[in-house]
């Protein structure tokens, strides 16, 4: 593997959120969460991304909060590490080897210092079996510790960890595996078993898949594939356990939890809908119907006020006290697959492919953020297995953004196929996308390609399909009837073969369609066959045009491993190599072509001019597996890199999807550098007062503070507080047979409480008469003493303690002492 | 003069966030701070200080771009996460109270409040653009520079007689710009006047640089805008120190409330200058700062927006931000509550642009999809559907192919038409011949219908399902009038199913009167083409109908007679006369067909029947025509 200095490939478009449980912090305002091989923490109230925790170098596996300090998170990795970590400033403390791949972690309040860990069992280590292992964590100063002390708790357990949960006050861990759920006591270090039959006959999947214990109370929670929930009671023997089922999901239950005071369980499933049971009354339920997605874990904050639902479309929605969803923080959506390529929307410079189903996901480069996705279909997605809905295939923008062509399938088995091609024009009054043509089955089979002509004059859109045809569309002009709609222009194919794709040249004076070995080169004002080529054997797989100054090469892939060139101008071959190229993308701003080619499992990329016989820029084992999807997204600021290899990427950037639907980019030093130029990092102290009356008191017992600081003689300061005492106490000690009547008591007593005031007026009175002075002086001096601040600040310090002040300070303190907080203060004192 | 120090408006704040424009901070009417993301368009997030309506703010000043924390040159791992551009976190916002709040809009939360150093207003805060410093200027006249590490005042100095209305820090962080009485710059390392500039007579409410030069270097501009003054000053700090009065200015309609500018680094590169006045206009300047120009610039481009009422109603802009790209912008406009982002294209060669919005739909949007993060595209009534055998599904048959078989065979086209001008003058002594009164008078008045196009008549004679009747007036109708015939027809048979059924039969009749004459015209292909297509699509899925209906129809008697099986067995002459009824009733019982749907297949069965002949009649006219035209004689 070559790593080059200069051009290095880097992840955007967000890891998968959704791999395993986030966890809430206990004061609430942070989510943390497993992404690809960091963690990263999530404000829940903005849903803005924060920081991440970076350091493992495999899959994070598992996030739970340190149960000895609520500041700290362990986190697990495939790595073979346990790390510690202060998320709040991102800070990695501790980092445990454990020496094997593990696959989640959990921990308990009684067991201080233990972690336990699912690990492969040692004796069977290409074989599915895992065991729960406990391991002390060792106290020692070092970073790096090793752990290897594992002591075995219970063996064949499932790797999914959801499969496995503390008891009541970590008294016993519960684990399910298949038709089984073993619970361990850890004080009678015995476990026991409990199956179910199988229960195949009448359809019933008993299988397990979640597990969860109440807090508080002996109660065992178990989901189920068939949808049911039973709760295990009086298990602590063998024979006489108890369990009751509830039954509402209808798919299988993909997660259980209670919250924190076990009076409720929640539970989710495929139907994406939160299901609130009630523990006491267990027929009674609460939904959140309508989260967009199965849900796939379930967290709860320690306080119980929020709870967070991960979804199979790679988001995290965070619910407020079950009623309202509050914020929902949206990775890149990895759905069944991509159909669309990707595709950069000229008008909001946004990559957009598929996204939810039926919709299409428009995805920020520059943020790193989902915007919004676009819903073409406008049908209900019901959330069930097995059934065949539409789905976006296709998907097109003209090139000032000003269309959009969509075209929706539904696939269904041995039925008739339906297509829908949906012309949304871009309206600007509005600002959104409207609806303006409809084609119901444009083509009888599939549509393998569809694109917008490139020139500015007509609006023109070429579909070609398995049923041996290519369309053109075009908007209807004023002489036709149907102004302004879309109609089909032409129909055209060539000896009933099948096209495969199609690509127009950047001025869209020419249209080319593969037709399995044969490129047709077309014109697409007069609709004439212009020429053929043709190269066997082979069928074409993908086609390009080349751009500016290399406009005559049209270049095709074809799949039996040959990347040919050819000569427009003479029509005939200019080059061809022997290449496995599953993709070729074209750089709208220059002549640079990218082919990805496939080679032993893995990809490779060339970068190349088609004039050139070299390429720019070669890659070898790019990622494993084939890429599939890649898009040139054009730069806001153009580099200006003079380095031969990353000239390339200045006009724009590279971006692509692996098989692991990874959204992948390349990134050039000079860019790094720029970025980090730009930057600088921002420490702001944020001592922020929580509470009205932390601002009160926190103030209050700040000066204080200061006073006892600063004064030398704090007697001084305090003269008129035992004066108001002594009136309390008068009134409080004498017996009330002797005191005399409440009205005359009153003024008396609300005078001695008056009496610091008024002599703090008179220090304020002293005061402005010198603040006046000192103004006076100030503006004597000519508007400038500056310093005086600073001086403040860093006053004498050899001065300090002895009984002179300096001015500042004297000031200050008059200053403290004009704020009048005697009522409080006389309230502490007693 | 500015010592009319609090009275004036600078308007609500209203600040794009740095660099990539993605966020919008707006303080609005009721004292909230709303920060809107410009990419979606939506609110982002809302947020109301414990005092907002005693404590309002006044001013907003976006923090630099916070840098993702990053170790000591961490080893790089061949895919890393790639380092996005820089979040833009902290929000300083000054408060009427003279206290200085920072916002943190990444935790949604108040991250610190700078208190106790201002005794008035806070007319404006500025970031330092490298260290963590904040300068405020408030009503007490005063300037102070907070530490943000420490959060508390560092410095704090007196700066003019008059209230601080306006601050600017120059780009590389080495000078202050104040206005109050005067503009004041000062050096922020010894907090010395550097220079004094005098010449606005009201409130200063605007100071920027305009260039990032050395101030020694005779480059260094800057501007100054002012309350109720229509021009926009640009300073020229001189090295001789001998800056008077402004060396420039620009001409605007009003004052200006919101400047965004890009700073030229040198002296070929022009100053870009967008400035939305209190009118609500944008106006775009570009100069070439160099030297004094005696003459107020105006504007190279003025951009207003109105609403789409009948009579337009401008809709006030709030903010632009210029982009790197020349010819877009960002704008924000409609009310400080609910304000519109868009990035347009704005023709700078054009004077005057003038944007239509909808600003109400467009508000209504906005607000749906701040938690879903999902965007409904408009889909209503106008839009067209196109489905098979319409036109436009299939591209127009142009004759292309045809056109010189068509050239070739000129010469016994010429025999034709004799042929048919024959046909045409027996065919009309024949009506002369035996006039039947109902039918003359359907063929007369569907002459009358297709000449005058009024479709009450055309409804009335096409209501006709006699066989007979049809065929008669079909006979009967002139030469002429046949095209326009085959026409409506055709633009009939494209609506509902219904009217397509009785249209099948006139299709029918028609082409079975004229097909001689049709098959005469020249641009035959054209004219039937769309109904050929159409009956191809329509009798595409006929095959599959054919046998859907005949397993419904084995499936149906099935249930008949297993259900008769089961009731009894004696009353076999009764079981005939029930037969029927009891069809019906499991019919609609079982599947859940109602009855007219039964009735329906029989009346798509027949119609697809008939599209069915015509499509082979009509493809054998096309044949005839365009391969063998010499073959129709023959037939005659």
């Amino acid at each position: 593997m070559v790593v080059h200095a200069e051009i290095r490939m880097v992840h955007r478009g967000g890891s998968k959120i959704n791999f395993r449980e986030p966890v809430i912090t206990h004061d609430s305002r942070f989510l943390l969460c497993a992404a690809g091989e960091s963690v990263n923490v999530y404000s829940t109230s903005t849903e803005e991304y924060v920081h991440d925790l970076q350091g493992h170098t495999d899959l994070v596996t598992g996030v739970v909060l340190n149960p000895s300090n609520h500041l700290q998170v362990y986190s697990c990795s495939a790595d073979g590490t346990v790390r510690l970590w202060d998320f709040t400033d991102a800070i990695l403390i501790k980092t445990f080897i454990i020496g094997y791949p593990i696959y989640s972690i959990y921990v308990s309040e009684k067991h201080g210092g233990v972690v336990f860990l699912v690990v492969p069992m040692a004796n069977y280590k290409s074989s599915e079996l895992f065991q729960l292992v406990a391991v002390h964590l060792p106290h020692s100063g070092d970073q790096e510790v090793e752990a290897r002390e594992l002591s075995a708790v219970l063996c064949d357990v499932s790797h999914h960890p959801g499969a496995a949960s503390f008891g009541r006050e970590g008294e016993y861990i519960a684990a399910v595996k298949g038709l089984q759920l073993e619970v361990f006591f850890f004080k009678k270090q015995k476990s026991y078993r409990f199956s179910l039959k199988s229960g195949m006959k009448k359809g019933a999947k008993n299988a397990f898949t979640c597990v969860s214990c109440h807090p508080k109370e002996d109660c065992i929670a178990t989901g189920h594939e068939d949808g049911k929930i039973r709760m295990w009671r009086n298990f602590n023997q063998k024979k006489e356990y108890t369990y009751s089922t509830l039954h509402w999901h209808h798919g299988a239950v993909n997660t259980l939890c209670f919250t924190p005071e076990g009076t409720n369980l929640l539970s989710g499933g495929i139907e994406s809908v939160l299901v609130h049971w009630h523990y006491t009354q267990e027929n009674q339920k609460d939904f959140l119907p309508r989260l967009g997605a199965a849900i796939t874990h379930i967290a709860v904050s320690p306080d119980g006020s929020l709870f967070c639902t991960s979804h199979s479309d790679n988001k995290i929605t965070i619910i407020q006290s079950c009623v309202k969803v509050s914020a929902v923080i949206q990775g890149l959506v990895k759905g069944d697959g991509v159909w669309t390529n990707l595709i950069i929307d000229p008008r909001s410079k946004a990559l957009v492919l598929n996204g939810k189903p039926g919709h299409l996901q428009f995805y920020s480069l520059h943020h790193d953020k989902q915007l919004y996705n676009l819903d073409i279909v406008q049908q209900e997605y019901i959330h069930e297995e097995g059934l065949d809905q539409f789905e976006v295939v296709k998907a097109a923008f003209d090139a000032r953004g000003d269309w959009l062509a969509t075209v929706e399938e539904r696939r269904k088995k041995g039925a008739e196929l339906e297509i829908n091609l949906k012309l949304w024009a871009y309206d600007e009054l509005t600002q959104s996308f409207v609806l303006n043509t409809t084609v119901t089955a444009p083509h009888e089979d599939r549509i393998t390609a569809m694109f917008f002509s490139p020139s500015p004059e007509t609006t023109m859109l070429v579909t070609t399909s398995l049923d041996g045809h290519f369309k053109a569309w075009l908007l209807a002009d004023h002489s036709d009837a149907n102004e302004g709609f879309w109609a089909c222009d032409f129909v055209g194919g060539y000896h009933l073969l099948k096209p495969g794709c199609c690509s127009f040249s950047a001025d869209g004076s020419l249209l080319s369609v593969g037709f399995q070995e044969v490129v047709t080169v077309w014109s697409p004002a007069s609709w004439e066959l212009l020429t053929t080529l043709s190269q066997p054997p082979g069928a074409i797989r993908d086609l390009c045009f080349g751009r500016l100054s290399c406009s005559k090469y049209l270049l095709g892939a074809s799949t039996k491993n040959q990347l040919c060139c050819w000569n427009l101008l003479t029509c005939s071959l200019e080059w061809s190599t022997p290449m496995d190229v599953s993709l070729l993308q074209t750089d709208p701003l220059s002549e640079n072509i990218a082919a990805f080619c496939s080679q032993s499992g893995s990809s490779d990329l060339f970068v190349f001019k088609p004039s050139e016989p070299r390429p720019l820029y070669s890659q070898k084992a790019l990622c494993t597996g084939k890429v599939q999807h890649a898009v040139f997204a054009p730069r806001d600021q153009m580099l200006e890199s003079c380095e031969e290899r990353t000239q390339w990427l200045n006009r724009s950037q590279l971006y692509f999807l692996t098989q692991h639907m990874d959204l992948l980019t390349f990134s050039t030093k000079t860019e790094e550098d720029r970025l980090l130029a730009s930057s600088k990092q921002l420490m702001v102290d944020d001592s922020v007062a929580v509470t009205p009356f932390y601002l009160l008191l926190g103030k209050h017992r700040g000066q204080q503070l200061e006073k006892q600081e600063a004064l030398t003689n704090p007697m001084a300061e305090r003269t008129q507080l035992p004066q108001g005492s002594i009136a309390i106490k008068e009134l409080l000690h004498t017996p009330a047979h002797v005191l005399p009547s409440a009205s005359f008591l009153c003024a008396m007593f609300v005078r001695s409480l008056l009496i610091s005031s008024s002599s703090a007026r008179e220090e304020k009175e002293h005061e402005e008469g010198e603040m006046e002075r000192e103004k006076e002086e100030e503006d004597s001096e000519g508007e400038a003493d500056p310093r005086l601040g600073e001086s403040a600040t860093w006053g004498h310090p050899e001065e300090f303690g002895a009984p002179a002040l300096t001015k500042a300070q004297e000031r200050e303190l008059r200053k403290v002492r004009t704020f009048d907080h005697s009522w409080l203060s006389s309230l502490l004192d007693c | 003069m500015a010592a009319d120090g609090g009275s004036f408006s600078l308007g609500l704040p209203c600040v794009f966030s740095p660099k990539s424009r993605q966020y919008l901070a707006l303080c609005a009417q009721d004292g909230r701070l709303r920060i809107w993301n410009t990419d979606i368009k939506t609110l982002n997030q809302e947020y109301v200080p414990s005092a907002h309506l005693s404590a309002t703010c006044t001013c907003i000043s976006w923090g630099p771009c916070r840098k993702a924390k990053e170790g000591p040159q961490r080893k790089k791992r061949k895919s890393e996460a790639g380092q996005v551009e820089n979040q833009v976190d902290l929000l300083a916002l000054g408060t009427a109270a003279g206290s200085v709040i920072i916002y943190s809009t990444v935790k949604g939360a108040l991250h610190c409040t700078l208190d106790a150093s201002h005794s008035g207003v806070v007319n404006c805060v500025q970031w330092h653009p490298e260290d963590c410093l904040l300068y405020s200027g408030s009503d007490d006249t005063h300037i102070v520079e907070w530490d943000l590490q420490t959060g508390k005042a560092r410095c704090k100095w007196k700066a003019d007689r008059a209230p601080v209305t306006s601050l600017c820090v120059s780009p590389d962080g080495k000078l202050l710009l104040s206005a109050g009485h005067t503009i004041k710059m000062w050096d922020l390392e010894t907090k010395d006047v550097y220079r004094k500039f005098t010449g606005h007579s009201t409130a200063v409410t605007t100071l920027r640089f305009a260039t990032t030069r050395p101030p020694d270097s005779n480059g260094l501009y800057f501007l100054s805008g002012a309350a109720h003054d229509r021009l926009l000053s640009v300073w020229q700090v001189r090295e001789d120190g001998k800056d008077k009065n402004s060396v420039v200015s620009f001409n605007l309609t009003d004052e200006p409330h919101h400047i965004d500018l890009f700073t030229s680094n040198s002296k070929e590169e022009a100053l870009r200058l967008a400035v939305v006045c209190k009118d609500g206009q944008l106006h775009l300047f570009e100069h070439f700062l160099n030297g004094p120009c005696k003459k107020p610039l105006s504007p190279l481009c003025t951009v207003q927006m109105t609403g789409v009422e009948d009579s337009p109603i401008p809709v006030p802009l709030l903010a632009a931000a210029l982009t790197t790209d020349t010819h877009s912008l960002l704008l924000a406009y409609g009310n400080h509550l609910q304000p519109v982002m868009e990035r347009v294209e704005v023709n700078t060669a054009e004077r005057h642009v003038c944007l239509t919005r909808d600003v109400h739909t467009t508000l209504s949007l906005t607000m749906e999809t701040t938690v879903s993060k999902v965007k409904t595209p408009v889909v209503n009534a106008k839009s067209k559907v196109v489905v098979p055998g319409l036109p436009g599904h299939q591209a127009p048959v142009k004759g292309a192919l045809g056109s010189e078989k068509r050239k070739s065979t000129d010469a016994k086209e010429m025999s034709i038409e004799e042929r048919l001008g024959k046909i045409e003058m027996s065919s009309e002594k024949g009506v002369k011949g035996a006039p039947s009164l109902q039918t003359d008078n359907f063929a007369v008045l569907l002459v009358q219908g297709l000449e005058s196009k009024d479709a009450n008549i055309l409804n009335k004679v096409f209501q006709t399902r006699k066989d007979m009747l049809i065929k008669k007036t079909v006979a009967r109708v002139p030469l002429p009038a046949v095209l326009p015939l085959v026409e409506e027809i055709t633009k009939r048979m494209q609506g509902h199913p219904y009217t397509a059924v009785l249209m099948v039969r006139w299709l029918k009749a028609v082409l079975m009167q004229h097909t001689s004459y049709l098959a005469s015209l020249p641009d035959l292909v054209f004219q039937l083409g769309v109904l050929y297509h159409m009956i191809e699509s329509r009798v595409k899925m006929f095959h599959k109908l054919t046998k859907l209906h005949g397993k419904l129809y084995l499936l149906m008697t099935q249930v008949v007679t297993s259900g008769n099986e089961v009731k009894d067995v004696d009353h076999t002459a009764k079981l005939v006369y029930e037969e029927e009824s009891s069809d019906e009733d499991n019919a609609s019982g079982d599947e859940g067909l109602p009855d007219e749907d039964s009735d329906n297949w029989e009346e798509d069965e027949t119609m697809e029947d008939k599209a069915e002949e015509g499509m082979r009649m009509e493809s054998k006219v096309t044949a005839d025509s365009d391969i063998e035209p010499g073959n129709e004689s023959e037939e005659e």
